[in-house]
């Protein structure tokens, strides 16, 4: 693993009127690795990713890419520069196939007698290609609703969107196994090595201290708004973390 | 990764054409009734064309409120843009000497902006689709009326009757072709438009349609943009149709055109649209009252059968939709469960007091007065 990280947050600090949701909080993930960020309800585990993403503005601190200095006034300023999330709710437009799915906002068109129109067919072959070259996933039809789906597939599309973009370098996974069956759950942490392998920083939170375990590089525990440990998942195990997320030890 | 779907039953293969199949069937059951009823004048060039000419007039505004519906919007306005509309065009043209061929372009620009207020007041001012529509058209009838008072503005120039009621001799009629263009228009844009695509996906799911960066609010201004000048053109097509106007023309555009759009199968609820749903919606109604004219039934009779074939047609696509039919044991087995005995017990009390009531009022009716 390089020594340089690929994104790194400093000294970040968020508050929300007069309660404060993140204090001093640092964070480092490298290339081709899994980060987990695991902590209780409230830990401000979502809010330190949404502000990686663009979408919440920190109030203090600051954040790195590759070294660079980088701060974000929208979430369309992260996907810019290469930071992307799939949220728990997945944001899929259920009644539209998968190809409008991935390509939604970010549409293929082309010119038909001067008018700009949507290149449907161009948008599914490559939805195909995406799903199969990057995340090993086939669907078995193309053109049924999303939602006829299942929640893995619908997973491996909202993946396939935020992968689409070539400049990707830091994937932001928030609760990806929190509403999948064990099978489903088995084939998303196959899909998060798969884009780790790809050379990915990928950022993963989760309740289910077993998925972090399984797939997960080094894990990042919040607790009350603060980084209270960062451990190797090699060298831990899940009493160590659990002490660290309820409070009972205190580790650097 | 999928192995769940290998062998799709018929149901869910069909599901893509369900929206279609449900006002097809009705369509195929207002021919069937006809043809064993009143063959002879019903399936006559002259009614047939009859029936062309009365839904024309609806498909440029079911085109647009596909639109509107879909996004989970709804708009109850059109009439009143209409009217008002084609009220200011016809004083445009005979009070102030203004050429037709410019005064219709301004009535349908003019149904642009009452549209594009519509749409202001919804996503600006937050005012729910519902009520801001709603009381949009009790605005804009109210102009219409302020400005036409009770006059009837008629005989307009040859190019307004062509667009109402104009033929190409030995084929359709050109609103025909007008209504049919709309409608195509209106289904490229669905399928191959920017607007379209965020259409259903705003209906869908608007958080995940704000989370992808689509401007939501803008896509849902550009659809009342398109439903008001839509209505502006069925005005003018009204207008031309009719050869006059007055201030309470159209009273019936909303509740006609919303019913043909969701018999259609384009959901209340958003995100499922279909246009050739819509086409055949518009046709349905307009062979179902032409039927009711064919069959001399009162035309006071029109707006009942309009609505229990909104209801059933809708009650039809829903059963359809449903995956799980099993474990329902069919119409009566909802009466023996403890909240459908509830339910029953309920409907029986209140028809038992209305027996109740008429009898006591006709054993102390005394002689009738008649109020003439």
């Amino acid at each position: 693993m390089a020594d340089m990280p690929l994104v790194q947050m400093r000294g970040i600090t968020k508050r929300f009127g007069g309660v404060t949701a993140l204090q001093d909080v640092d964070l480092e993930a490298h290339a081709g690795e899994v980060l987990a960020i695991v902590g209780d309800n409230g830990a401000g585990k979502s809010t330190l990713i949404k502000i990686l993403t663009g979408v919440y503005q920190p109030t203090e601190g600051e954040m790195f890419l590759d070294g660079e200095k980088i701060s974000f006034s929208s979430h369309a300023d992260a996907i810019e520069r290469g930071i992307d999330a799939v949220y728990q709710t997945l944001a899929l437009a259920d009644h539209l196939d998968p190809a409008a799915n991935m390509f939604l906002g970010n549409e293929l068109t082309k010119s038909v007698a001067g008018i700009t129109m949507l290149d449907n067919k161009r948008m599914r072959s490559e939805t195909e290609r995406v799903l199969m070259e990057r995340l090993g996933v086939k669907l078995k039809s193309l053109d049924a609703p999303t939602e006829s789906l299942s929640g893995g597939q619908r997973q491996a599309v909202a993946i396939a969107r935020a992968v689409y973009h070539e400049g990707l370098r830091v994937l932001v996974m928030d609760e990806p196994t929190a509403a999948l069956g064990p099978q489903e759950t088995a084939r998303t942490l196959k899909l998060i090595q798969t884009l780790k392998e790809q050379g990915l920083a990928v950022i993963l939170i989760s309740h289910s201290l077993d998925d972090v375990f399984e797939v997960s590089d080094r894990i990042h525990v919040q607790r009350r708004g603060q980084r209270v440990g960062v451990v190797k998942t090699s060298e831990s195990n899940t009493q160590e973390v659990l002490g660290l997320i309820v409070g009972a030890e205190e580790a650097a | 990764m999928s192995d769940a779907t290998t062998n799709r039953p018929m149901s869910e293969r069909l599901e893509p054409y369900l929206a279609i199949i449900g006002p097809l069937v009705m369509i195929l059951a207002v021919l069937l009734f006809m043809a064993v009823a009143e063959p002879a004048r019903y399936f006559r060039a002259t009614n047939l064309n009859l029936i062309l000419l009365d839904a024309a007039l609806y498909m440029p505004m079911a085109m647009a409120m596909t639109f509107v519906i879909t996004q989970r919007g709804i708009d109850l306005s059109i009439g009143s843009i209409a009217a008002l509309s084609s009220i200011l065009m016809a004083f445009l043209i005979k009070q102030y000497g203004f050429s037709v061929y410019i005064a219709v372009p301004i009535a349908i620009m003019l149904g642009a902006l009452m549209g594009l207020i519509n749409g202001l007041i919804i996503t600006r001012f937050n005012v729910p689709d519902l009520i801001g529509t709603l009381a949009m058209d009790l605005v804009y009838r109210g102009f219409a009326l302020v400005i036409a008072k009770g006059l009837v503005l008629a005989r307009f120039p040859d190019f307004l009757t062509e667009i109402g009621r104009g033929q190409i001799p030995s084929f359709i009629p050109i609103p025909v072709i007008i209504g049919i263009a709309t409608m195509i228009a209106g289904y490229v844009l669905l399928t191959r438009s920017y607007f379209g695509r965020y259409t259903i996906a705003i209906g869908s799911n608007p958080e995940a349609a704000e989370l992808t960066g689509i401007s939501v609010n803008r896509h849902k201004v550009h659809a009342y943009v398109l439903c008001g000048a839509c209505a502006a053109l069925a005005g003018v097509m009204l207008t031309g149709k009719l050869n006059a106007i007055q201030a309470t023309s159209a009273p019936y555009f909303n509740l006609h055109v919303i019913a043909a759009v969701v018999v259609g199968g384009t959901s209340l609820f958003g995100g499922r649209a279909s246009m050739l749903g819509s086409f055949a919606g518009v046709l349905l109604l307009s062979m179902m009252i032409n039927a009711l004219v064919t069959l001399r039934i009162e035309f006071f009779w029109q707006s009942v059968a309009s609505g229990v074939v909104i209801v059933s047609s809708v009650a039809l696509y829903t059963w359809m939709q449903k995956k799980d039919r099993d474990g329902a044991g069919g119409w009566l087995a909802a009466l023996t469960t403890p909240d459908g005995q509830k339910m029953f017990r309920f409907s029986a009390a209140l028809l038992g007091v209305l027996i109740a009531l008429l009898a006591v009022g006709a054993l102390l009716a005394g002689d009738p007065n008649p109020s003439g």
